[in-house]
């Protein structure tokens, strides 16, 4: 077990460490720089040369590199050329907008994609199903941002039961930060349920045709009893793949619903700086995300080898 | 200049005007929201700015998303020019101006900024040198004459030309003459501070400026005490919030904007207005490195009422072929007499064939991700190969663009299209190597606009400023095609609006219930 925890522990580490390494090169090859973007098109070269000389951005490259990355190391995730914010503040303020969003969202699609998804594989080849499999192909056809904006013109525009887009924070009034968020999560909700119902069914019907789900048929147990107390069990387990790839996939996600909704998220703060070039805020913030994802990855690693020793002997 | 605009909100714009529209068929004959905004009881207002400027150091930064709020609101300058041409007190008080025209005097208000601290000659002196020194070459011409900047009292300050400056004295009544104190320099990007009538109690970077009435205003009180300007990148989402009364103007509308404004006949329940401030010129670009000759026969290629059809507001757009805006006093809309190469294609096609261009490879660079360029440049190279022009469209984002452009040296490409600021000086340039990014040096034009500059009367400078611009048009350098106006959109109970006084800041402080 030693030996698999020091191996697991090592690619985190070398997985880090090309992370950095690409992360940097991309935002570097991009190019352009914050100082020609701030200083517009009046600006000599001499004057963006120069602002860019204060903001260190002439350094060789090798120590722009190890600069960050030493004071990443140290605690110190930089701060914006810009405005001089610190990152670490900067990235924690968006998050109180960018978790309750995608954790909400992820929510409401499950709960939504469960049930439909388990009643559409039960009534698969009725008209009933077919319907439903139907709305669900629907839903994965529409882009995120148009049910934005037509739940959008709904509910703020034309009904006027809650905020066309626009955030109010927390501190100021938690009822309208909830109302900031309704329409934002049920446009992200919505579709993530239309994708998930068309796992669940699938996962659904697949273990419908199992051995075991027969034998519980056979101790005495209705289809919906075996199905919800057998069937449901097993069919998490793809499930479970899919809403960590689906996890994944709300960091791009919640980009386009921060745009239209004008929510200040950690994904519009980023959309913007890259745009701007403001190296050191990108680099930091997706290095925390890349920390954050192959942290998780470790975790599930080390608990796979805990849990299942022919994982340890053949990884 | 043009901020940055990212694809995904261009994107967003044009697919959610499908959207807006789609939804408006669906619903039929729409309920108007009520023109009586619910923030007037409560002296509130709430605006809509389209970009967030990522940065308030009004020192270092062109970008207009800042330029609009900061100003003339919570920065002042030292005068106001006002719009039918006479001055009025800023922070300074009172001035007198030597009859060489080579001294100023300020008397400064005994005033303090909005954190408490009064305003003194130092912080003048201060700020002037601030500017003087600015990286934006815009905010430090005005100071190409200043040879000294002295204290004279506590409450006087002595400007010294070295020779008259029409530019020193205008930059007074803009950025280049924003007053602010040393003490606040290092907040200046999150929280500028002024003398201006409000102040700014919040920035939340791509959420809202929360602006608060300033206690210590040395004016009138503004009207409405409670200002939130919301920053909603996506243009159609910003007409939705003011359909639904969430917002009471979008005193800034895009060009990409304007057609749905009045497809959804916003214009008619909503006070439109249009005022030259913020708008902008828009030209072409053909390296000087081109053979003159052929940079005329793509002058000839440039159908500009195809650029003003394009954005389906006639309102919005006059067709010109004069570096400016119509503020300005040298502006001409097209005419014979102001179009050396007026819309010729035969003649272009002609001129192609018969000098062998066709065999010139030309690169046209063009800035994908803002939709007030990309829409000629569609226009423009299509029209460009229809003539027989051999070239090829490279479109990139905009800090490429700056690297490759702007940064670049020489400047990499043959043809390009701006929008931007209608600052004549951005072109003068006193010796070949030392051209700007549109690549443009002209000892003639440069010399006009120097002796504008020491014009001792506003009629000479007039007259000097429109013979540099004759100059510029038939250079064939720069090619303007049309002037945009700046276009707002009110809630109708909003009165009070004036045009800027203080390059593009939308002064708030006049509005009212």
């Amino acid at each position: 077990m030693a030996i698999y925890v020091l191996r697991k522990l090592a690619f985190f580490l070398g997985a880090l460490f090309i992370a950095s390494v690409a992360i940097f090169l991309l935002i570097r090859g991009a190019g352009g720089n914050v100082a020609a973007v701030v200083l517009g098109k009046g600006a000599t070269p001499e004057a963006i040369n120069a602002l860019a000389h204060t903001y260190g951005l002439d350094r060789p490259m090798a120590v722009q590199y190890f600069d960050w990355i030493g004071n990443m190391l140290s605690g110190d995730l930089g701060r914006s050329f810009r405005t001089n914010e610190s990152v670490a503040d900067l990235v924690t303020a968006r998050l109180s907008v960018s978790i309750p969003l995608a954790f909400s969202g992820l929510v409401l699609g499950l709960l939504i994609a469960i049930p439909v998804g388990t009643y559409a594989a039960r009534n698969v080849g009725t008209p009933s199903g077919a319907l439903l499999a139907l709305v669900s192909q629907i839903g994965v056809a529409v882009p995120v941002f148009w049910a934005g904006i037509l739940l959008s013109l709904l509910f703020g525009v034309r009904l006027g039961w809650l905020p066309t887009g626009g955030w109010t924070d927390w501190s100021v009034s938690p009822w309208g930060a909830i109302r900031s968020l309704v329409l934002p999560v049920l446009s992200l909700g919505l579709i993530m349920a239309a994708v998930l119902i068309r796992y669940v069914r699938s996962a659904v019907l697949d273990v419908m045709n199992q051995d075991y789900l027969r034998t519980a048929r056979a101790v005495g147990m209705t289809r919906t009893e075996a199905l919800l107390k057998v069937g449901l069990r097993n069919a998490a387990l793809p499930l479970v793949t899919i809403v960590g790839l689906q996890i994944a996939e709300l960091i791009g996600g919640t980009v386009i619903i921060e745009t239209v909704f004008s929510l200040p998220g950690l994904s519009r703060m980023m959309l913007a700086n890259v745009a701007a070039r403001e190296v050191i805020v990108v680099q930091s913030t997706v290095m925390l995300i890349v920390v954050f994802v192959i942290s998780i990855n470790l975790i599930v690693d080390l608990l796979y080898g805990l849990l299942d020793p022919r994982v340890r002997a053949t990884r | 200049m043009r901020e940055k605009m990212h694809s995904i909100t261009r994107r967003l714009g044009l697919l959610t005007a499908a959207a807006a529209l789609f939804a408006g068929t669906l619903g039929g004959a729409a309920t108007l929201a009520e023109a009586a905004s619910p923030r007037a009881a409560e002296n509130k207002m709430v605006l809509v700015a389209r970009q967030d400027p990522g940065t308030l150091d009004f020192v270092k930064s062109n970008l207009t998303a800042m330029r609009l709020w900061i100003p003339a609101n919570v920065v002042e300058p030292l005068v106001y020019f006002n719009k039918d041409g006479s001055v009025s007190p800023g922070v300074a008080e009172s001035w007198t101006i030597s009859d060489d025209k080579k001294t100023y005097t300020f008397k400064i208000r005994d005033t303090k900024f909005s954190n408490g601290a009064p305003v003194t000659a130092e912080d003048v002196i201060y700020s002037l040198n601030t500017m003087k020194n600015s990286p934006v070459v815009d905010y430090a011409a005005a100071y190409e004459a200043v040879t000294a900047i002295d204290k004279v009292d506590d409450h006087t300050v002595k400007v010294t030309l070295s020779r008259p400056s029409q530019n020193f004295w205008q930059g007074m009544g803009a950025i280049s003459g924003l007053i602010q104190p040393e003490a606040s320099a290092g907040t200046i990007a999150t929280n500028p501070i002024g003398t201006g009538p409000y102040k700014l109690a919040r920035y939340t970077t791509n959420s809202a400026f929360e602006f608060e009435a300033n206690p210590t205003y040395w004016g009138e009180a503004p009207p409405v005490k409670n200002v939130t300007v919301r920053i909603i990148t996506d243009g159609t989402a910003g007409l939705n919030a003011l359909e639904a009364g969430e917002v009471d103007a979008l005193p800034v509308i895009t060009i990409d904007l304007w057609e749905q404004l009045s497809k959804r006949e916003l214009d008619k329940k909503y006070s439109l207005v249009t005022y030259p401030q913020v708008g902008e010129p828009t030209y072409a670009v053909l390296n000087q490195k081109l053979d003159k000759d052929l940079r005329e026969t793509i002058a000839k290629t440039l159908d500009r009422q195809s650029y003003n059809d394009a954005f389906g507001a006639a309102w919005g757009a006059e067709n010109t072929c004069t570096f400016a805006l119509p503020n300005q006093v040298w502006y001409s809309p097209e005419s014979p007499e102001t179009c050396p190469f007026p819309y010729d294609m035969e003649g272009a096609m002609a001129a192609i064939a018969e000098k062998g261009y066709a065999s010139t490879p030309l690169e046209y660079a063009s800035l994908s991700d803002v939709p007030d360029l990309s829409l000629p440049a569609d226009i423009m190279v299509p029209a460009m190969q229809a003539a027989g022009f051999n070239v090829t469209r490279n479109a990139i984002d905009l800090a490429r663009y700056s690297q490759l452009i702007f940064q670049g040296r020489p400047p990499q490409f043959d043809v390009t299209i701006m929008s931007g600021d209608a600052n004549p000086v951005q072109w003068a340039c006193p010796d070949p190597t030392k051209a700007g990014w549109s690549t443009y040096c002209s000892a003639e034009y440069t010399k006009a606009l120097a002796d504008a500059d020491i014009a001792l009367t506003p009629e000479d400078y007039a007259a000097q400023m429109k013979k540099a611009a004759d100059i510029l048009r038939k250079d064939a350098v720069i090619v303007p095609l049309i002037a945009k106006k700046g276009v707002g959109l009110f809630n109708p109970d909003l009165k009070g609006f004036q045009e800027p006084r203080v390059g593009v800041a939308l002064e708030m402080s006049k509005l009212h219930w």
